[in-house]
């Protein structure tokens, strides 16, 4: 009896989510895309060939946003690390100096800062401060901090006590504590997490540009609407060095560091 | 005249939870090597803890060199413990630091803020540091990590960082625990002898009783929170022992 009931259950979830996937498949995909305008195989083959040029006239003018998008992604994590780090302190919750106020304000700050996309950040940034470089950079720094604090004052809730009550016996002060017995703990931890956030920064300041925050991303847009394919196709390599570039160097930093 | 007077100390870590010291009085002069011995959950640590009041006590007194230092406010209590070195079961050190700054940092009291940052400490701790590392045997040690060392070389890096304070008392926290019983007993010879050198009366929580008998002059017995005992090493005997161990017989 109760096997068959088991199995019926089974059948009626199976069936239910089936349903569900077709009528998302329905609503978002047959209902939802002009077929029309798709055309024939051929033509959609014949569209996507279109990309597979390489513009070399634009390789030099791309060094210049190469550069920049490398520098937007350096000192957006800066900035962030420099933000990160009392959110991180005031995050954790054996250190936050003020546990009613600080702590739910550095939480917070965690989690407004990973919950808003890159590019809507970038978005806010480009209507406060204008176009350029600048916004993205504030942008990058915004959507570090949620993660980078996140593991810092994680690290610092896991720190061993008993270098703490070594400093705090000598009569040390709180930032004494902070300083000579906490840091040392969680800078291999921190270090790690910011090279692991620069690599993926350089990631986002390429695409800054789409919202008019600098870097690759601005060249990118302005190839697209140009319909210069291989233009687009260019730069894409370009972020791709980029990228591998980033790879590379947090490799190695993180070895020579940890 | 006795240089900490402790009258009626009471702790317990919660409101609700059980009393860990039920009124604990005593005496130290300024020639004690005084031990404290009992049983695991005694109150031995507690009690230490609260003389420098990294516990903070319940109720009660505490004297030293006349100061009350239950009311201290937080910077008094800083100076406080200023004066006050304690030496710990597993050293306590700051394992990323090398073994120089490690001991340096006993004078963290005496540093502004932003010096402790640059960890600039005046050349005259630094050259008082090394000599105390020479003291302790590890002049050939003084740059690496702390974490690099044995537990008996760390124990003796947590003894050179007592002593940069220039204490007027030691708390010495159960020094042997984490060591072999050789080594803990070079250890406990080597805080005897500097005892005497730097003239240092000394606190200290062991719960081995032979070498309580060999190195202390005077024993305190504790067992669950209340004093069994409390007399010069000579008038210890086996019927004491007993008494102060009975829980754990049982």
């Amino acid at each position: 009896m109760r096997r068959r009931r088991r199995r019926a259950i089974r059948f009626a979830a199976t069936l239910g989510l089936a349903v569900l996937v077709l009528w998302s498949i329905e609503a978002t995909i047959v209902a939802d895309t002009d077929w029309q305008r798709i055309g024939s195989p051929a033509a959609v083959l014949k569209s996507v060939s279109r990309f597979l040029t390489i513009d070399f006239g634009l390789i030099p003018q791309l060094l210049v946003p190469m550069l920049e998008t490398f520098m937007m992604a350096c000192l957006g994590t800066l900035l962030g690390v420099f933000i990160s780090l009392p959110v991180a302190w005031f995050g954790a919750l054996n250190a936050t100096p003020f546990k009613p106020l600080t702590y739910p304000l550095a939480r917070f700050m965690m989690t407004l800062s990973r919950s808003i996309h890159e590019i809507v950040w970038a978005l806010i940034f480009v209507a406060a401060v204008g176009l350029g470089a600048l916004p993205g950079i504030l942008a990058i720094a915004m959507r570090s901090v949620g993660f980078i604090s996140k593991i810092i004052a994680e690290a610092i809730e896991d720190v061993d006590p008993k270098p703490v009550e070594a400093i705090r016996a000598v009569g040390g002060n709180g930032f004494q504590v902070l300083l000579y017995a906490i840091v040392p703990q969680v800078l291999p931890v921190a270090l790690g997490t910011v090279i692991f956030e620069w690599d993926i920064n350089i990631r986002r300041s390429a695409i800054m540009g789409l919202v008019g925050a600098g870097g690759l991303g601005l060249t990118f847009f302005r190839q697209m609407a140009m319909y210069n394919y291989g233009g687009v196709t260019t730069v894409i390599l370009a972020i791709l060095c980029l990228i591998i570039l980033g790879e590379v160097v947090s490799t190695a930093a993180r070895k020579a560091l940890i | 005249m006795p240089i900490l007077e402790v009258k009626d100390l009471r702790a317990r870590y919660s409101a609700r939870g059980p009393e860990i010291l039920k009124g604990i009085s005593f005496d130290v002069e300024a020639e004690d090597f005084l031990a404290i011995i009992g049983p695991s959950g005694a109150g031995k640590s507690t009690l230490i803890r609260c003389i420098n009041r990294l516990v903070e006590p319940k109720s009660g007194e505490i004297r030293l060199y006349g100061a009350e230092v239950t009311k201290m406010a937080a910077p008094e209590l800083r100076r406080l413990r200023r004066n006050i070195g304690m030496i710990f079961q597993e050293f306590n050190l700051v394992n990323r630091m090398s073994v120089l700054d490690n001991v340096l940092s006993g004078r963290l009291g005496y540093v502004g803020n932003l010096r402790s940052i640059f960890r600039m400490f005046s050349r005259s701790d630094i050259a008082r540091g090394l000599e105390l590392l020479d003291r302790v045997g590890l002049s050939d040690q003084v740059d690496k990590r702390a974490d690099q060392l044995s537990g008996g070389q760390r124990q003796r890096v947590g003894i050179a960082r007592a002593l940069m304070q220039d204490p007027k008392l030691l708390l010495v926290d159960e020094p042997t625990s984490s060591l072999d019983p050789k080594i803990s007993r070079e250890v406990m010879a080597l805080i005897r002898e500097i005892a005497d050198e730097f003239k240092v009366p000394v606190l200290c929580n062991i719960h081995d009783v032979q070498l309580a008998m060999e190195f202390c002059n005077k024993i305190i017995g504790l067992q669950d929170g209340i004093k069994m005992f409390d007399g010069p090493t000579e008038t210890m005997d086996r019927r004491n022992l007993d008494q102060i161990y009975a829980m754990e017989v049982l």
